[in-house]
């Protein structure tokens, strides 16, 4: 076929209608210093290796189409992240969890899937805030503290170039439920496309305001622990999020 | 998964580059339960703990096909288990030095001097100072003469160790050939030294060595006494009279019958081949007589096309990879190739799975299963023909035509195709400024024929991209070139320019070898045992991940050499037919007398049939199996032994 009949045809394909199954997912262990792109191929192969219907994009490249809510940082673990993965056909999300937790490698886990139309707004679109668990010493008053400064700005490194910004704003609430334990706390933050809160940055300003010793910043155990849609306080965690199809109007 | 925590902590692994390298946890590695009991309750373990070793960094160990092979093949035994171990980059193994951390297994997360044995493979000569990094790491005397009977046991093998004596110090045992039963023998041998450590009457580590050395393929470097002279060359004489002076290879007779690992270990990260691999035969018909693998690997043995669907149908469903690389020398000479590609084909047919075809010589049917195969973007056309003229490549006997090379293109032109690379060795025995400037000639004659199919066609063509590549010659041992020397530096650096000078056209580039690189290389391939202590020290000084264009620093390299009363000529140099070879004492099946007829040949200009075609007595046939070997006549007996 020439190059221009492939291109051809690769435009007139029809849409395919996608069975999304919308996954809720957790990782630690030796899968935590990967990054999102290893990620994301490692759910995949796991998909394949069950032989699940995934859906392909259409185009030069086909890809399946799995979408993450939030990219992971290396090195950040997770009791609560999502992924919509589109299948061909309907699946029953019960099976679909228990088959692909079957092929992926030890320290990733589907915890619950639930069969979705395909969704008019990206999963990732809906992610405004996210909440984080922080376990290192003495790491609760320190970020006690910074809650309490008008302003924590940190140097972060975009496109080679280190640029100053300031993440108070992003931080938006401490939880208080391990408020007896001074070496863990749960932060609220923004999250998304538009704001998002980095974990790293988060300890690099405890360190340099807050007195967090350097080495015990760096050995934090940092974990995910949900990701909300809606204009906090007023949060939905992304998997009670009603879901506009297509075919709503 | 039970198994040690790591000897690192978040912040340190948070430090380095791709920290997904040191944690393992893949899908497919193998952790032996049964042992880890035996280790909580006893402290002892009765399995044989082998660490298989890559001395390259994880990307690129964890693409390698031996150590796939040799993992699963020990790790199906009931006593063995297999772990892997990598080179840490520089910034890990610096960490490692700083926190006083031991280079680990990934599985268990073991140091490295816990187990019995740690075997290398060794697939490049660049790689050798990466095994001192190694045991460096781990603790482990680098000299096999200072490590005791607590140490564990230093072995190797791969295509380069068939000329290991520049290493050979270092090692307790080589493995010469396909490992996979002899591995497993030696295995079984370093057990019974194990186990009779528990018993009244242990075996010394001196034994385990004699012991190995009843093992066909096995080599024990210390068994030896080794001594050199401008005259006649290196000397290795066994110190005992029942040691064997000569190392025969191992093969395997019939590949459908032999382990292949069909659940290879599928790493997280992204790998350099990030792909699974179906090894279709072993050997090359071709005998290309700069090209070591077509001696080194010979007699030709071919998988049954059943054998490999079912193969390539397993490895799909276990990895999940989206592609499959079909590995071999040549592929499309395996004799049922077209039946292989399309029930292959068939195979993955709905589930975006693609072929990846390295090594196909173009045709017709090549192109059409190429077509088939990129169901997207058309990638560039590759071709080898080694030397610009029709002459130099029948004294390299290097079997293409410049008329099946216009053929072909004509026909891929016509397809769409418009990246076309080249690629050619400079420093070639017997080659002339004119066989350098007809490398030019060549290239712009394709160009000419690309816009002349545009004009008979009247396609819209693209751009048209050629890329001529120009690697240097090496003299490899077990080659017919193996006596050459490699052109100076000099020498080499005029050829090149005066190809680049002949490269007008803006469609084609031209792209080059490090000289360097190349000239440390014919030093490690055809060095001997005198280079032990300069790797050493090299190695010492800091000099490590030589495979690495950034980090190979030759000038220093030099200053060690020199030191040492060596210099690069001493193993660059044309070597005598009449002396005696540093590696002479090992025998791959294809002789000595006939890589010298096929030398001489060479100066005549003349080829040799390929395997195929008519045997051309190479001595292969001793082993008395492959494809020349069924079809063989009456010639080959005279060449049968060794």
């Amino acid at each position: 076929m020439l190059q221009s009949e492939l291109e051809k045809k690769m435009t007139t394909q029809a849409h395919q209608t996608a069975y999304v199954q919308r996954c809720r997912f957790a990782r630690e262990g030796a899968t935590t210093y990967l990054g999102h792109l290893d990620l994301m191929t490692v759910f995949e192969r796991a998909a394949r290796r069950a032989e699940l219907p995934i859906l392909y994009s259409q185009g030069y490249n086909p890809r399946p189409m799995m979408v993450f809510a939030l990219p992971l940082g290396v090195g950040i673990e997770s009791t609560c992240d999502y992924l919509d993965i589109s299948l061909e056909c309907p699946y029953d999300a019960g099976d679909f969890a228990k088959e692909m937790n079957a092929a992926l490698p030890e320290g990733l886990r589907i915890l619950s899937a639930k069969s979705i139309p395909e969704p008019k707004d990206s999963i990732m679109s809906l992610v405004t805030t996210a909440s984080y668990r922080f376990e290192a010493k003495g790491i609760r008053p320190a970020l006690l503290k910074a809650m309490e400064k008008d302003a924590l700005i940190v140097t972060k490194m975009a496109k080679g170039k280190a640029k100053d910004t300031d993440i108070r704003p992003l931080l938006l609430a401490v939880k208080s439920e391990q408020d007896e334990d001074a070496d863990v706390v749960e932060i609220i933050t923004l999250a998304g496309s538009a704001n998002n809160a980095r974990p790293d940055l988060i300890l690099q300003s405890l360190k340099q305001y807050c007195g967090l010793d350097a080495e015990i910043a760096e050995n934090a155990r940092v974990v995910r622990t949900g990701l909300y849609a809606g204009n906090y306080p007023d949060t939905t965690p992304i998997e009670d999020c009603p879901v506009r199809s297509w075919s709503d109007s | 998964m039970r198994q040690n925590p790591l000897p690192l902590s978040r912040a340190d692994l948070m430090k380095v580059e791709s920290p997904a390298r040191y944690v393992g946890g893949e899908v497919n590695a193998v952790v032996k339960e049964e042992m880890l009991e035996e280790l909580e309750k006893t402290g002892r373990t009765s399995f044989l703990r082998f660490a298989f070793c890559f001395p390259d960094i994880y990307e690129i160990g964890m693409s390698n096909l031996a150590l796939q092979i040799l993992y699963h093949v020990m790790n199906e035994d009931p006593h063995i288990a297999c772990e892997r171990a990598f080179s840490p980059w520089l910034d890990m193994d610096a960490l490692m030095r700083e926190k006083n951390v031991k280079l680990y297994s990934l599985e268990t997360k073991t140091p490295l001097d816990q187990f019995d044995v740690l075997g290398f493979t060794l697939g490049y000569e660049m790689c050798y100072t990466n095994v001192l990094q190694m045991l460096d790491l781990s603790g482990i005397p680098f000299y096999s003469k200072n490590r005791g009977e607590n140490d564990p046991i230093i072995c190797c093998g791969g295509p380069v160790a068939y000329n290991i004596e520049p290493m050979a110090d270092f090692f307790d045992i080589v493995m010469m050939g396909e490992g996979e039963e002899m591995i497993l023998e030696f295995c079984e041998k370093v057990r019974e030294y194990k186990l009779s450590k528990e018993t009244d009457h242990p075996m010394t580590r001196a034994e385990l060595l004699r012991a190995c050395d009843e093992i066909e393929g096995i080599y024990v470097p210390s068994l030896y006494e080794c001594s050199y002279n401008h005259e006649i060359g290196a000397h290795l004489r066994p110190k005992y009279e029942d040691v064997k002076t000569m190392i025969k290879k191992r093969i395997i007779k019939d590949l459908d019958k032999v382990t292949y690992p069909t659940d290879p270990v599928v790493s997280n990260m992204r790998v350099v081949h990030d792909r699974t691999y179906l090894e279709v035969f072993r050997g090359c018909i071709r005998g290309c007589r700069f090209c070591q693998a077509g001696f080194v690997y010979r007699p030709v043995r071919e998988k049954s096309v059943d054998v490999l669907c079912e193969q390539g149908r397993q490895l799909e469903k276990n990895t999940g990879y989206d592609e499959m690389g079909l590995l071999s020398l040549s592929t499309s000479d395996y004799t049922k190739f077209p039946e292989l590609a399309e029930n292959l084909l068939e195979t993955f047919e709905g589930h975006h799975t693609s072929l990846s075809l390295p090594s196909l010589r173009l045709d017709s049917f090549s192109l059409d299963l190429m077509e088939k195969v990129q169901s997207t973007r058309k990638s560039g056309l590759t071709f080898a023909p080694e030397a610009g003229t029709q002459r130099l490549r029948d004294v390299i006997n290097k079997n293409i035509r410049e008329e099946d090379i216009f053929s072909s293109l004509r026909l891929a032109f016509q397809g769409g195709w418009s990246t076309v690379k080249l690629y050619f060795m400079l420093g070639l025995p017997t080659e002339t400024d004119e066989d350098v400037i007809a490398i030019a000639d060549l290239a712009s004659r394709i160009e000419k024929l690309y816009f002349d199919v545009g004009r008979e066609t009247g396609q819209r063509m693209r751009r048209l991209d050629i890329t001529v590549s120009t690697s240097l010659f090496i003299p490899k041992p077990f080659t017919p070139f193996q006596w050459e020397k490699q052109d100076s530096k000099e020498e080499l650096i005029r050829k090149q320019k005066l190809l680049k000078d002949h490269i007008r056209s803006r469609n084609i580039h031209y792209a080059w070898h490090d000289f360097d690189s190349s000239v440390w290389e014919v030093v490690l391939a055809r060095g001997d045992r005198r280079l032990a202590p300069v790797l050493l020290e090299g190695y010492q000084k800091g000099l490590f991940y030589d495979a690495w264009d950034d980090h190979f620093k030759f000038n220093q390299w030099l200053e060690v050499l020199t030191s040492h009363g060596l210099s690069v000529d001493d193993f660059a140099r044309a070597f005598s037919e009449e002396e005696t070879l540093p590696w002479d004492h090992v025998s791959v099946g294809v002789t000595k007398k006939f890589l010298l007829s096929e030398r001489h040949h060479a100066y005549k200009e003349e080829t040799t049939a390929s395997c195929r075609e008519n045997c051309a007595g190479c001595g292969v046939a001793c082993f008395g199996v492959g494809e020349c070997f069924a079809n063989r006549d009456a010639m080959a007996k005279e060449g049968g032994e060794s």
